[in-house]
């Protein structure tokens, strides 16, 4: 490697750290913005805790312990419809991608081989979501799933399992077929040998695959807004909901909003590069 | 990257020939079908009776001639008998409906500028972080912060960040102003508020920026993953040759990262057409329908005016939308890259 000129060096550092900054300061302003009066939240921008203004924990325990049951339902949905459309769409997905990886399909009538019918399933991630706006509703409301966790499950595995899919055929491609082979040799059938050997083995693309169903669903607005009222309200409807309720209470929606994005940017913080490779996946196969 | 891929490919083939006993010929059912079934059922058959709902006129709580029938007690007779009459109106109404007109050209707006300002800063962040730099991997891991967002979120984030009068950003251009106020010869007295979200064509931007502020790291990260897979060896040649690194810029990484580039853009493109979550938390739409988009419309035409048909009819007018840009941006994109990639 070169060395640098140092202009060169002060403007690396500088871009760095100018757009870090960008990124962070808006999540450091929902943390404070948490933790101030309403007076310090509403009149001119206060910056810094204990300099400028005396935090109070008023609106965690308003949150936490007031409105605790409401805050927890919410959550709960979120967490039960993004789990439950995230479990079955990697289940599907995975399956779907080892036969796609493993057999060789060919549709009668459409002369489809397995890269039609891959490109043909990614497709329907792209279909805008306004198109089904319509036949969901009436028929959920026909068939009685209109604010069910339920629904929402449903929904979510099918807008999830194009993603699952693709990134899971890649990773198959991606794994030798030898450990399955020499398992059917010993007497395995092929389920038991995807059951046992190769979905142990992918436990990564799994977990990759996952994220990416579980943060779609979690942070999903659209189903959820038209598909619940208010058994089955998820995080996204209930915190954008707090827009015309009693004006805007910034200090009680900052608090609301961290505790809704704190597991997900948790979730991906950790597991950081389970994302970066499903990206990747997703993004340089297309 | 591309060998393993071929590697990959020829493994994949070797699998695919053993595939001739019985077992596995009920087996490749078993595992494509549950997928192939949701599909067919949730987006295929949705979609086609969706299509079917846009020529009649069907509102919510059933068809006209439903409710005349309804209110009448007359048995209903529309077209070959059934209950509801078929009619071309939405799509007539289509070309008339101004509201629509202006969603149409905000949705545009948002997908033609959001886009190229995210794959402008996008590029130039992912070269900045391709340089060796300490603090790196943290960096990366920054990045990844506003795409797991809830876009909800990022709306109030916005609002938080652009408020006229109590935001960071506005109490920073207060001090501009001032300070512009005393400056010699070309100082001026300016407004000390800027309308970010309260005038309709500064709300349209704001909104782009809130958008690329979201996805600016998802198009980074990508593109800086199609960077380190570019072998180091090419840029080794072309500096023994005497390239600048300007030169190598514009001959390698660019053409080598054309088609990354070309997916990326075609994917927040894609999804940029679905904009609404942002859009409702920060500006409901307004100011008037200045920023509203096509999705929200068609939802508000759904939900709100309950008028399911007209809703079906636009939302296949999104579609085709869509598929014309997505269809003249891969035909653009095909004659730029350079065959063979």
């Amino acid at each position: 490697m070169t060395r640098r000129p140092l202009w060169q060096t002060v403007l690396l550092y500088a871009t760095v750290l100018f757009w870090c900054f960008i990124v962070l300061f808006p999540f450091y302003w929902l943390g404070t913005t948490s933790f101030k009066r309403q007076l310090d939240a509403i009149r001119l921008p206060k910056y810094v805790p204990y300099y400028d203004f005396e935090p109070t924990t008023e609106h965690w325990d308003y949150l936490i312990n007031v409105r605790g049951d409401v805050t927890w339902r919410h959550f709960r949905n979120s967490l039960i419809a993004a789990s439950g459309g995230t479990f079955f769409s990697v289940l599907v997905g995975a399956m779907a991608g080892y036969g796609l990886s493993r057999f060789r399909y060919r549709w009668p009538v459409l002369n489809w081989d397995n890269d039609n019918i891959s490109f043909w399933v990614i497709s329907q991630r792209f279909l805008p979501p306004a198109l089904f706006v319509v036949p969901f509703l009436i028929a959920y409301s026909n068939l009685n799933l209109i604010d069910t966790h339920l629904g929402l499950i449903i929904a979510y595995t099918m807008f999830n399992i194009p993603f699952a899919v693709w990134i899971m055929r890649d990773f198959f491609n991606g794994l030798p077929v030898d450990l399955e082979e020499s398992a059917r040799v010993d007497g395995a059938n092929r389920w038991t040998a995807f059951m046992r050997i190769v979905l142990p083995l992918s436990a990564p693309g799994l977990v990759s695959v996952a994220i990416f169903s579980f943060v779609f669903s979690w942070n999903e607005y659209l189903y959820a807004l038209m598909l619940t009222n208010f058994e089955a309200i998820t995080m996204p409807i209930f915190i954008a909901g707090q827009n015309t309720q009693r004006g805007v209470e910034w200090w009680y929606i900052s608090a609301l909003a961290l505790t809704a994005i704190v597991p997900v940017v948790l979730i991906g913080l950790l597991l950081q590069r389970f994302i970066t490779r499903g990206l990747v996946a997703g993004a340089l196969k297309g | 990257m591309q060998r393993s891929t071929r590697e990959s490919k020829q493994e994949a083939a070797a699998a695919l020939t053993v595939d001739i006993t019985r077992e596995d010929r009920v087996m490749k059912r078993v595992f494509l079908s549950p997928a192939v079934i949701v599909l067919l059922a949730l987006s295929i058959f949705p979609l086609f009776w969706s299509l079917g709902i846009s020529f009649t006129d069907v509102l919510r709580g059933g068809s006209t001639l439903e409710r005349e029938a309804a209110m009448t007690g007359e048995e209903a007779s529309g077209f070959l008998g059934l209950d509801f009459d078929v009619t071309l109106r939405n799509y007539e109404r289509i070309f008339h409906d101004e509201r629509l007109h202006i969603a149409a050209r905000n949705t545009l707006f948002f997908v033609f500028v959001g886009v190229t300002i995210q794959y402008a800063f996008g590029l130039l962040l992912a070269l900045v972080l391709h340089q060796e730099f300490i603090g790196r991997s943290v960096v990366r891991v920054i990045f990844l912060m506003p795409m797991m967002t809830m876009p909800v979120v990022v709306g109030y984030l916005g609002r938080m960040m652009f408020d006229s009068y109590r935001s960071p950003l506005a109490d920073l251009y207060r001090h501009f102003v001032t300070w512009w106020d005393g400056v010699p010869l070309i100082g001026s007295q300016l407004d000390p508020t800027l309308p970010w979200l309260t005038d309709g064509s500064w709300a349209r931007a704001t909104i782009v920026i809130m958008d690329s502020w979201q996805w600016i790291p998802f198009v980074t990260l990508i593109l800086l993953a199609g960077m380190q897979a570019i072998p180091d060896d090419i840029y080794e040649a072309a500096r023994v040759d005497g390239a600048s690194s300007l030169q190598m810029f514009w001959r390698i990484t660019l053409p080598l990262l054309a088609p990354l580039s070309l997916t990326v853009i075609l994917i927040r493109g894609l999804e940029t057409f679905k904009i609404i979550d942002v859009i409702v938390v920060t500006t409901g739409g307004g100011p008037g329908s200045a920023t509203e988009s096509l999705t929200m419309y068609i939802y508000k035409t759904a939900l709100t005016f309950g008028n399911y048909s007209y809703a079906a009819a636009i939302s296949f007018a999104l579609l085709v939308l869509v598929i014309v840009f997505a269809t003249a941006f891969l035909g653009l994109g095909r004659r730029a890259v350079p065959r063979g990639m």
